[in-house]
């Protein structure tokens, strides 16, 4: 160090360095940490602005699901991301947890549902087929607004109807759900036009309630009487009308379905609103029955067997349906040791319609107490032969003993007739019992008696006697035949030469007529005719000149 | 080591970075120009000390979201997945594959680390003039700038991939963010250590002149 200056004197030879100006500045270099620190200061602004809300999600299990990787997607657009799987405390259901993005806290709400999209196949649709690759992942949708909330319990089958589709709810009412499943299409004129969302039991259990969606042009048809009926399956109804089956589309022969339509006899009524309440028929004939409201219960005795006759029969009135059988029954009766069939029955009078008025009134008693007394009955008829169903008849008997409806017990008692067919045995066995009756054996007796007795006629000698008396007697008149002959035929011979020539005269007395008389009677004739034809002229003049009777023949004529 | 060696700053004279022409050194403190091939004369890297610090301190800045940051996305049938460098470390260990595993660790997490901590070391003992194994600490500086380039796999073997699974449907693979902040962590360090003089380390005994 210390020998520095003197080795720089050794080497003068080197030469001087040059020199230019020189600005002082802070090293650029700086710039470089500087604009790491900017990028990850943005790294961390942006991070911490686009980290959206955590939401907690309750699922049944985490199937598919997977931490970090499982994303919540509304119509195919990321809105999120799984960050946890865990289990609750009892071991009862999972606990997703998810952060979403900043754009998703918007429409996160108290409404919003989520649920696994997976692949899921039902008889009616394949869904979710891009999942089998793809995996499963969280489906939302944000429903309407409401207050913002971070717990969610998770639905276990996916929506059906999500909120943006416009579109009417509908709510039914059924006595069951039958084989309706979620998601079963709603037919309108079996055009797909909806969907069934939900369903719920009544907290009572004794009727259910179906939420259905109809899409958006289609909502404008369910009017406020409007019909919605199950048309589930295949409808194979076998009865006294024979064998029906009905069905909606080929797809509700596997899955349900719903159908609606207005009645054509009625005048659409105000369009439906949200969440309406109908009644939902189990069937499209139980709508057709149940708009007659009135309602009559009959009570009627068959002393025949009823078999075949079912709860829900017909009940005809010549021939057209106007009620049916509510309830067959067999009754025991202890005095008469006998046994009778007590069937209820139904009828709607609003399906006859009535001219002219029942004397004193149209009271139903009356007007049935007024039936009877002119003969109707109840019969029992064969409806269906291939099926052998019973159905109810009513109609008149004019011949049936006079007979009266029993008004007491708790419903009218309709009196009946037997069955044709009974009719018939009945009759054939009154012929049998008559038969029965007839003393065949002292006949058959009397008869041999008779026989016998003639025989014995036959085989008497005065039988013999006589027949030998007849025989000479036929020989008598054969002789006296012969005599006859002999004596008799010639003189009738000349008889009818005689009778030949007088005819022969007769002839000829013709003849002289024809030649002489015929001539003169043609004159004749013809006279008659000229006279005839001058009172014709005669007339026709007095026909038109009728005056002339009085004045005589005018000369007007010649005027 | 030997104390009476004598250096070029000792005797009063400068070599050219670009030639190393031996120049004498003058007094003057404006530019000093080579004047064979028109360099800029120093004694010593301008502001070495200064510089390599920026760079680091940027370079530890962008290893945080070289390192968060998904370095791939591969989308495969539909199926999109997002990888860190420690997330794809994880993942080889899983399937078994440990030597895999291990060089993408050592290349793409343990060495830039190393050579950041080594560079800071090198800078600190620098600043307090410390005269503790100069050797060695020269040696790791060597160390230092050989290995540099090699942290650069990682970033090779995306841009081949990237270039060369274009399946469509079947499998595709993007270049996640986390990729870019690597490189420049890479690039970052390999220009501080290029940055650093090792010559500083030498100088504690004696004025540094710049």
């Amino acid at each position: 160090m210390s020998n520095s200056k003197k080795d720089g004197s050794e080497l003068k030879g080197l030469p001087e360095p040059e020199f230019r100006a020189r600005k002082r500045r802070i090293s650029i270099v700086w710039l470089v940490p500087m604009v790491a620190l900017a990028i990850g200061a943005w790294l961390v602004y942006k991070a911490v602005s686009e980290k959206g809300p955590t939401v907690t999600i309750t699922f049944k299990s985490a199937a598919g699901l997977e931490a970090g990787k499982t994303k919540i997607k509304h119509k195919d657009v990321e809105l999120g991301q799984v960050v946890s799987i865990e289990l609750d405390d009892e071991l009862s259901q999972v606990i997703v947890k998810a952060e979403m993005v900043k754009k998703a806290e918007r429409f996160i709400s108290e409404n919003t549902r989520f649920w696994v999209v997976r692949a899921r196949v039902s008889a009616g649709s394949i869904s979710g087929l891009g999942t089998l690759f793809s995996g499963a992942y969280i489906g939302l949708d944000p429903g309407k607004p409401g207050k913002p909330a971070a717990y969610f319990k998770g639905l276990e089958i996916p929506p059906v109807v999500t909120t943006e589709l416009p579109g009417s709810h509908y709510l039914l009412r059924a006595a069951s759900l039958g084989s309706l499943h979620i998601g079963d299409p709603v037919y309108f004129r079996r055009i797909e036009v909806g969907q069934m969302v939900s369903y719920k039991l009544d907290e009572d259990g004794q009727a259910v309630t179906i939420e259905v969606f109809v899409h958006d042009p289609h909502h404008q048809l369910v009017r406020k009487n409007t019909q919605f009926w199950n048309a589930s399956g295949l409808d194979v109804a076998i009865d006294a009308e024979g064998i029906r089956i009905d069905t909606e589309s080929f797809a509700t022969l596997m899955v349900g379905g719903i159908a609606f339509d207005t009645p054509v006899d009625q005048e659409a009524g105000e369009p439906a609103e949200e969440n309406d309440v109908f009644k939902l028929y189990k069937n499209r004939e139980s709508i057709s029955e149940k708009t007659y409201v009135r309602k009559n219960r009959w009570l009627l005795y068959f002393d025949s067997g009823a078999r075949g006759l079912n709860s829900g029969a017909p009940v005809e009135l010549q021939g057209i349906k106007i009620g049916q059988v509510l309830d067959v029954n067999l009754e025991f009766n202890v005095e008469k040791a006998a046994f009778r069939v007590p069937v209820l029955i139904e009828t709607e009078p609003g399906r006859i319609r009535t001219i002219g008025k029942f004397p004193e009134g149209a009271e139903k008693q009356k007007a049935m107490d007024y039936l009877v007394e002119k003969g109707m009955r109840a019969q029992l008829k064969t409806g269906s032969l291939i099926t052998g169903q019973l159905l109810v008849a009513l109609d008149m008997h004019p011949e049936a003993p006079p007979a009266k409806i029993n008004w007491e017990g708790s419903y009218p008692e309709v009196p009946t007739v037997p069955t044709a067919m009974d009719e018939i045995t009945t009759s054939l066995t009154q012929v049998l019992k008559k038969l029965e009756k007839l003393p065949i054996e002292q006949i058959g007796n009397d008869l041999r008696d008779t026989v016998s007795g003639a025989k014995r006629l036959i085989n008497s000698a005065e039988l013999q006697q006589s027949v030998i008396a007849l025989d000479q007697t036929l020989n008598q008149a054969q002789m006296f035949v012969a005599a006859l002959n002999t004596d008799i035929a010639p003189e009738l011979k000349t008889a009818v030469s005689n009778l030949n020539s007088a005819l022969l005269q007769a002839q000829k007395l013709a003849k002289s007529l024809n030649s002489d008389v015929a001539p003169q009677a043609g004159r004749t004739l013809k006279e008659f005719q000229a006279a005839a034809r001058s009172i014709k002229v005669w007339a026709e003049y007095l026909e038109r000149n009728p005056e002339a009777l009085i004045r005589g023949k005018s000369k007007s004529k010649r005027r | 080591m030997n104390r009476d060696l004598t250096t070029a700053q000792a005797a009063g004279l400068i070599s050219c970075h670009s030639c190393h022409l031996l120049c004498q050194r003058t007094q003057r403190s404006a530019d000093k120009i080579c004047p064979r091939c028109g360099a800029a004369l120093h004694d010593r890297k301008p502001n070495s000390i200064a510089r390599t610090w920026a760079l680091v301190l940027a370079a530890f800045i962008f290893y945080i979201p070289a390192n968060v940051l998904p370095i791939t996305t591969v989308i495969s049938l539909g199926k999109a997945q997002s990888d860190t460098i420690m997330s794809g470390v994880i993942y080889f260990i899983h399937s078994g594959m440990w030597p895999i595993a291990l060089v993408i660790f050592l290349a793409s997490v343990f060495i830039p680390l190393l050579k950041l901590l080594i560079l800071i070391f090198l800078l600190i003992s620098v600043q307090r003039k410390s005269t503790w194994r100069q050797q060695d600490r020269t040696r790791l500086y060597r160390i230092t700038e050989i290995i540099g380039r090699w942290s650069m796999v990682d970033i090779f073997v995306v841009t081949i991939l990237v270039a060369l699974v274009h399946l469509g449907g079947l499998a595709t693979i993007h270049a996640g963010p986390g990729a870019v902040f690597f490189g420049a962590v890479v690039v970052i360090t390999m220009f501080a250590a290029m940055s650093f003089d090792p010559r500083l380390i030498w100088d504690t005994e004696e004025a540094i002149y710049e």
